[in-house]
């Protein structure tokens, strides 16, 4: 099958500040000014239509960076992604604007994805379907619930009909019953061949609906593979971690810190 | 140059959205107030009753500015101040206040500041209608002088939009830059034939602001003076020549870091 996403020699840096005046020196000189940080080294893998694959990691190892800049929100420092179609990001910020109507907000967000006015109007009754959120349609987001707003923005993302989905930990979202109701949407998306990234902690989740999975450590990936093999190793570790002395967990972290201050440390030591 | 080019292209491109995103814009603005749009009109009402009260009556005493009464002198020149003073601030912090709505680096982003400007233009537009009518009450009825009105529009437009390229850059990268912006833009009323009339050097001075061949335009043409277009040619080509080079230096910086303001936030 045909690869929809090829991402290679991926970093990511960011500097870190601890005074405005800092950042402002960063901005000015040359070579920047700043300790560095790398949420992302060198991440190279490709993925094909049809594949749905889970993103796992402790905090902090890069799963959301990873996400973004696959769904084109945040660009590289380095290295390449290319993707072939239209990418979705499904996060539970959703970023409407409060003081709009959701009806407004649909057509809103549609143009800032770059969609034509007969396309979204097209669009529009399915998604006020899906959202199933009543009158509250025509009322300002700012008086909707926060499974209301999420329920929206989960909607447009899905109805856009994306080819490439980045799902952000949103399948949590809504009560039981709309939760079923995107999972159903999901694993409809499955079926018709897209490609599906999916950010979980819960590892139910991840078996239940994902064929391969990546595991994230400190911002490399530290395996990729179909969910069988990677899973049980990831959950080992975790077990590991969690069975860990806070002496040991500090003397984890410092070792993250370390190798995350990028390579040229890593090769100094 | 080629920068130029591309923002050119992306803004024609993009018109359909530019006026979809600004009258949302003009919507969320004005979603909470029980008077809504009508506050666009309101507000300048009322500063310019302060402002007649304090120059017309207070400092000049009464007097006319060149045999214009001051307030329609004051009314035909503060109008489009309004337009720009909102829109030059609004836009400098357009891009940084937005980007989390946009999540999509391919959303031509130099169109951010100019649909923030168009939304303005819209209750500009209204004000411009409003002063005309009362003008048809005075001896400063339409004229044919009143056929530039459009083209210092356009002026006005271009101006705003080619400064917002390069203040919504900075402000994004450099939070305070937009508090210069907003310091700078208090300063402009005073440096503009707004609230005072200028003679001698002081005038010479104040014509470099880009600005005072709008005001001046605006005002030839509401009260029906002179061709201003023709009559100052000089005037005309330096307008267009800062108009071209800070769309030249806006675009540069704009394709230059709207990569990376996600990045600043």
């Amino acid at each position: 099958m045909s690869e929809t996403v090829i991402v290679k020699n991926v970093y990511k840096k960011y500097k870190m500040h601890s005074k405005p005046s800092e950042k402002l020196l960063d901005v000015i000189l040359p070579g920047g000014y700043g300790e560095d940080f790398y949420a992302l080294q060198d991440i190279s893998f490709t993925a094909k239509k049809g594949d749905v694959i889970g993103l796992v990691g402790v905090n902090g190892s890069g799963k959301s960076t990873l996400s973004n800049i696959i769904a084109g929100v945040v660009p590289p420092t380095s290295g390449t992604v290319e993707t072939i179609g239209q990418t979705s990001l499904i996060a539970i910020a959703s970023g409407l604007n409060n003081q709009l109507s959701g009806r407004d907000n649909i057509e809103l967000k549609c143009l800032m994805l770059g969609f034509t006015k007969k396309e979204i109007k097209e669009m529009e009754p399915e998604i006020i379907e899906f959202a199933d959120i009543g009158k509250f349609i025509d009322q300002p987001v700012k008086k909707y619930s926060s499974g209301m707003k999420s329920r929206l923005g989960f909607a447009i993302s899905v109805t856009v009909n994306p080819d490439i989905l980045v799902v952000d930990e949103a399948l949590s979202v809504g009560d039981q019953a709309f939760a079923q109701k995107s999972k159903n949407k999901m694993f409809e998306f499955k079926e018709k061949g897209k490609t599906i990234f999916f950010v979980s902690h819960s590892m139910g989740q991840i078996k239940e609906f994902c064929d391969s999975a990546l595991w994230l450590e400190y911002g490399e990936i530290k395996d990729y593979g179909p969910v069988k093999e990677v899973i049980p190793e990831y959950e080992k570790f975790l077990k590991k971690y969690k069975a860990m002395t806070k002496e040991e967990q500090r003397k984890f972290r410092e070792e993250v810190m370390r190798k995350q201050s990028g390579p040229a440390a890593t090769l100094g030591k | 140059m080629k920068s130029m080019f591309t923002v050119i292209k992306e803004q024609i491109s993009s018109f359909y959205l530019i006026r979809r995103l600004s009258l949302f814009e003009l919507k969320s603005a004005n979603n909470n107030n029980y008077l809504g749009m009508l506050w666009e009109l309101i507000n300048p009402a009322i500063q310019l009753a302060i402002y007649w009260f304090v120059f017309g009556f207070g400092i000049r005493g009464g007097d006319p500015v060149d045999g214009v009464p001051f307030v329609f002198w004051l009314l035909s020149g503060m109008v489009v101040w309004f337009f720009v003073n909102q829109s030059i601030i609004e836009a400098s912090k357009s891009i940084y206040t937005r980007i989390n709505f946009i999540s999509k680096m391919s959303f031509p982003m130099s169109v951010i500041p100019t649909y923030v400007i168009v939304s303005k233009l819209y209750s500009h537009l209204m004000l411009v209608a409003l002063v005309t009518i009362i003008l048809q009450f005075t001896d400063y009825t339409i004229s044919p002088y009143f056929v530039q009105l459009p083209y210092f529009i356009f002026c006005t437009l271009m101006l705003l939009i080619s400064l917002s390229l390069i203040t919504s850059t900075l402000s994004t990268i450099v939070r305070d830059v937009h508090m210069v912006v907003t310091s700078i833009v208090r300063m402009l009323l005073y440096l503009t034939p707004l609230l005072w009339e200028p003679s001698g050097w002081i005038k010479q001075v104040i014509m470099i602001n880009p600005l005072y061949y709008i005001v001046e335009g605006y005002r030839a043409s509401l009260l029906g003076t002179s061709w201003y277009l023709v009559e100052n040619t000089q005037l005309t080509l330096y307008f267009w020549g800062v108009v071209i080079v800070m769309l030249l230096i806006g675009s540069a910086l704009h394709v230059k870091f709207r990569n990376h303001f996600v990045d600043y936030m």
